[in-house]
């Protein structure tokens, strides 16, 4: 696509999304973020529609699109609300171990009866003790005759709650750091399995955040995802796969706050004349459109890599980077150009600032990526 | 220039159709100084035969056989066509009414016309063309049309054009024979009238063609009743300012605004509404507005079409009783 | 059973509308082409007959320019479709409803489908002309304003409930039938995604613009002059009135006679 314009092909996924998202997300959006509802419906709607499970081959009674597919339909959903999107997309992430780590039996054994109706799955990474620092987790996993025991406590996991499937990352030997860590799938009816409640959150309150306790849950060898000591790596590379579509994220945000803004700085008068004929205002939204455009064209990007199968380590931090800073800008200047009004909760413009703060810091916060992206730089000028 | 104008009217029980009583006039216009004739179709056309005759038309045409009875497009069609090349008629015009329309579908094929539907507005130009303006897109935008040609083919949007007064004088009324319609075209029968097929509750506030709204002016639920009436009346959508959502007087997702619905009606009318921005930012892509309000300084004067200063428990009533009356209830 | 539901891209009205330079028609830079409105009803109630008479084939058909009039087909057999053919219309020609009657007529001659189905009127043009012009070529009964529209296998016939403007009447009318529709049974579906995907790899049959243009010659036509938007509002008029029936009175009046916006 060197003129970065889409076929009709990727046009018609995205008009499906784009309908989703603003004929059945966007009209409950402000009031499940007031009241912190989880619309259930809605993610089953989207199930229905295929808009699930983005990542699962067709083989496996997925949807089977590219990255450069899920970022065009993540960016529209994440337009009509950023926390359902959450919600969303959070099988993606669950699943990916799976489709990255999984044999073939074991996807055929999980994946098919998963996606064949509406069940979410939640990623179980982060723990109270440490997110950014996933090396020293301390989810304990103990051999067991045949197989395994897990204890131990995870939080901030998305949609656990309401999940039937975790993937779940323990360390045989906390000792070995990430060596010790490997990755396994636990369906929640296991012995064990104990969601706690659902957090109160800034943002994406139409998702839901809460912690899961494994109490000594039996798992079997054959739920182990690739080999013992194998889970961060593939942890990371899980990540590798989904940073990008959360830049397509934070990329919905910021268009949508854009969007808002301009339409309303030729509503508002001031001084006689629409404030959008103010130089100021002028300048914010040029900005604000900059910052847009920069977002989406760095998502394309690094999809347009992973789909070719080349490395995308440093631009797929770039854009989920950039695009969530930018969707944090352009909704703080959102909020500006409606003044007062801006920060009332019945305008849609404040909700934008607090959902697009979370992109900053999930699926490995700013900084994190900023090591990644200096070191991948870095090593680029090796003496 | 003058034209030959072929009226085809539609009845209305016994009398003519209101809307085919406004195309009589404009025939008469059209027809520049050349000849009008009206013609009937169906049987037990004695009613509206006599009121068509007095519409200003040079002769009425009753086509009478028991298969023009059941309305049907394609029967009908026929007969008209053969009605317009005895004497020839440069110009056929019908009332867009839902049959009517379908009757021009079917003409326009057959008697190969240049032709438009819905007109709202009619010119002759030079020769014998004739520029139509009509409203396409859901009443959006609006597009003129050069109808040009021996056969001109025109549906006009009933109430569009005013009705003429009675003629003193009758024109003469004649039979006009049928000639046998083809077996393919009189298929199918009809079990006749279920009644009104408008639905019970009333249309969607984002899709209706007409939204009454209320304010504060409105002072209290119970009063809103008004609104209501009105809207009945209108078959249109209630649509309420935040005053009122916020008072509880109407549920929030009745509310216009920048933080309600948007709402683009070809007709909104406002009642008791100041026209404050967030409200206007909700309504003002629809095509018409009239706003109802007692003080003449209210900015809503400012973005609406037609204006009433007054006071709104006369105004409104007064609207609704005279809708009631023109529907003869 | 086979059923042709005849379908026409038409601008998506929540996007921009502005006329051309030479104001002669909506400009078409900038605009979303979607399967709209009643059309979008005929698609559905098409295949809401297949699924209650199965073994019905639902073939679409479109005549227009490339590539929107193809889009729109992919668009239905995403929705579920058996079958697509683009009728194709030659380049710059801006079809008008008796036009693409004339050109859907010519294919639809040949082809034994027990009904031709179509929405009411267009989403853009809102001529409402196809139904009975095209029932008038074929020389088959049609209807418009059709709701309740359902097949009786058996007796070969369908039956259904026709709008006029002052009441709604029940018809039986044996096949084959043109229909205008009005409205369907339920509210049309949404595509699905896996739909989608394998909608773009269907076949679209395409009937070259030589074939129909017989049939659109020599016929006269009805060409766009303007094409203009309402005028901005410069103040309200305000009506004059003695007593509150007067206002009522002349309001209505206005609304009639100025504004057309009332029957
Ligand atoms: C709503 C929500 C949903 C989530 N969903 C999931 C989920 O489904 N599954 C899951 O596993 N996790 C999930 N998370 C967790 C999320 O990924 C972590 O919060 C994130 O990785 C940061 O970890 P932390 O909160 O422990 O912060 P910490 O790691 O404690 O970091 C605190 C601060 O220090 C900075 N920092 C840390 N290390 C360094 C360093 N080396 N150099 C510079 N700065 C550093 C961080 O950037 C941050 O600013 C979710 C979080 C939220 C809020
Ligand atoms: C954050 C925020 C968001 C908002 N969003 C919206 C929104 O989405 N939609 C919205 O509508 N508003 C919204 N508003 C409110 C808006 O600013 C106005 O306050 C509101 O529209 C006023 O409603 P009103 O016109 O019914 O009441 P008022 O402004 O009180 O006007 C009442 C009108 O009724 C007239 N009146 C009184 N008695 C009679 C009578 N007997 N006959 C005739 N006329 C009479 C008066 O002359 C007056 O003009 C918002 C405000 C804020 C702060």
């Amino acid at each position: 696509m060197p003129d970065f314009s889409l076929s009709p092909d990727l046009e018609s996924l995205q008009d499906l999304a784009r309908k989703f998202a603003r004929t059945e997300m966007m009209p409950r959006a402000a009031e499940c973020d007031r009241r912190g509802i989880f619309p259930e419906e809605i993610y089953r709607k989207a199930f229905d529609l295929g808009l699930m499970n983005l990542n699962v081959p067709a083989e496996y009674g997925g949807s089977g699109l590219g990255a450069f597919q899920q970022c065009l339909i993540v960016e529209e959903l994440g337009y009509g609300c950023a926390g359902m999107t959450t919600s969303i997309i959070a099988n993606c992430l669950a699943l990916e171990p799976i489709l990255l780590g999984g044999t073939e039996a074991q996807k055929r054994e999980v994946l098919e009866p998963f996606c064949r109706s509406y069940h979410l799955a939640s990623f179980g990474l982060t723990e109270p003790g440490g997110g950014s620092d996933a090396g020293s987790l301390a989810t304990r996993a103990r051999r067991d005759g045949e197989g395994y025991v897990l204890s131990g406590e995870k939080c901030f996991i998305t949609n656990a709650p309401h999940a039937s499937l975790f993937t779940v990352f323990a360390t045989l030997d906390p000792e070995l750091r990430h060596k010790g860590i490997s990755a396994f799938y636990v369906p929640r009816e296991a012995e064990g399995v104990v969601p706690g409640k659902d957090e109160e959150k800034m943002g994406h309150r139409a998702s839901s955040t809460g912690t899961v306790r494994f109490e000594q849950v039996r798992v079997p060898a054959a739920h182990r995802l690739g080999a013992e000591g194998e889970g961060f790596p593939l942890a990371m590379r899980t990540l590798d796969m989904t940073r990008t579509p959360i830049g397509a994220l934070a990329t919905g945000i910021a268009q949508c706050a854009l969007d808002h803004a301009a339409r309303y700085s030729r509503e508002r008068h001031s001084f006689g004349k629409p404030i959008g004929e103010h130089q100021a205002i002028q300048m914010k939204l040029a900005m604000m459109t900059s910052q847009v455009r920069a977002a989406r064209l760095l998502t394309w990007q690094a999809a347009t890599l992973i789909d070719a199968g080349k490395n995308a380590t440093l631009e797929s931090s770039v854009a989920k980077c950039f695009a969530s800073d930018a969707a944090m800008r352009v909704s703080d200047e959102a909020i500006q150009i409606f003044g007062g009004y801006g920060y009332m909760k019945d305008y849609p413009v404040e909700k934008l600032l607090r959902d697009a703060k979370l992109t900053q810091i999930y699926e490995g916060s700013n900084e994190i990526q900023r090591i990644v992206i200096a070191r991948e730089l870095l090593r680029r000028y090796a003496p | 220039m003058s034209r030959s104008v072929l009226l085809v009217a539609e009845r209305s029980g016994d009398h003519l159709a209101r809307p085919s009583r406004e195309a009589a006039g404009l025939a008469r216009r059209l027809a520049d100084g050349g000849t009008v004739h009206g013609l009937l179709l169906g049987g037990d056309l004695d009613g509206p035969a006599a009121e068509l005759a007095r519409c200003g038309v040079d002769s009425v045409l009753r086509a009478e056989d028991p298969e023009l009875l059941p309305l049907r497009a394609l029967p009908w069609a026929t007969v008209v066509r053969e009605a317009a090349a005895r004497p020839a008629a440069g110009v056929i015009l019908l009332a867009d009414t839902i049959f009517g329309r379908e009757v021009a579908g079917a003409l326009a094929a057959l008697w190969d016309a240049s032709v438009a539907t819905g007109a709202i507005e009619v010119r002759p130009a030079e020769g014998d063309r004739i520029v139509v303006r009509r409203p396409v897109l859901g009443g959006r935008a609006f597009q003129e049309l050069l109808l040009d040609g021996p056969r001109i083919l025109l549906t006009v949007r009933p109430g569009a054009f005013p009705a003429p007064e009675p003629a003193a004088t009758a024109a003469p009324v004649a039979p006009f024979p049928v000639a046998p319609i083809p077996a393919p075209l009189r298929a199918g029968r009809s079990a006749g009238f279920t009644g009104d097929p408008a639905p019970a509750a009333g249309p969607d506030l984002g899709s209706a063609r007409i939204v009454v709204s209320g304010g504060r002016g409105l002072r209290s639920a119970g009063e809103f009743r008004l609104i209501e009436d009105l809207a009945r009346e209108l078959g249109a959508a209630v649509g309420a300012s935040r005053a009122v959502t916020d008072a509880g007087w109407r549920p929030a997702s009745d509310q216009v605004g920048q933080t309600g619905r948007r709402v683009t009606p070809e007709l909104y009318v406002a009642v008791g509404i100041s026209g404050a921005i967030q409200h206007l930012a909700g309504m003002i892509g629809s095509r018409v507005i009239v706003a109802i309000n007692s003080d003449p300084g209210a900015p809503i004067f400012k973005s609406a079409d037609y204006g009433i200063v007054g006071d709104l428990f006369a105004i409104v009533p007064a609207i609704t009783a005279e809708l009631r009356r023109e529907r003869g209830a | 059973m086979e059923i042709q539901v005849l379908v026409k891209p038409a601008p998506e009205t929540e996007g921009r509308i502005a006329p051309t330079a030479d104001g002669s028609r909506l400009d078409p830079a900038g605009i979303k082409w979607v399967l709209a409105g009643y059309d979008e009803s005929a698609v559905e109630q098409a295949l809401l007959l297949r699924e209650r008479s199965p073994g019905t084939i639902v073939h679409a058909l479109s005549w227009g320019p490339a590539p929107r009039s193809e889009e729109i087909l992919r668009a239905g057999l995403a929705l579920g479709c058996d079958r697509a053919t683009w009728v194709e219309a030659p380049p710059g020609f801006e079809p008008t409803g008796i036009d693409a009657a004339r050109a859907l007529a010519a294919v639809l001659a040949d082809r034994p489908a027990e009904l031709v189905l179509l929405g009411q009127q267009s989403g853009d043009s809102e001529d409402g002309l196809q139904p009975l012009a095209l029932a008038a070529l074929l020389g088959r009964p049609g209807f418009g304003a059709v709701s309740r529209l359902t097949w009786d296998a058996a007796g070969r016939q369908f039956s259904f409930l026709r709008s006029l403007d002052h009441g709604a009447e029940e018809w039986t009318v044996p096949a084959p039938v043109v229909v205008g529709l009005r409205q369907a049974d339920q509210d049309p579906r949404t595509a699905k995604l896996p739909m989608i995907l394998k909608s773009r790899k269907m076949p679209v049959d395409r009937v070259a613009s030589a074939t129909v243009a017989a049939a659109l010659d020599g016929h006269p036509g009805s060409p766009p002059l303007r094409f203009s938007l309402p005028a901005p509002r410069s103040g309200a008029k305000l009506i004059e009135y003695a007593s509150p029936e007067e206002a009522a009175q002349k309001l209505l009046k206005r609304l009639r006679e100025e504004a057309k916006v009332l029957p």
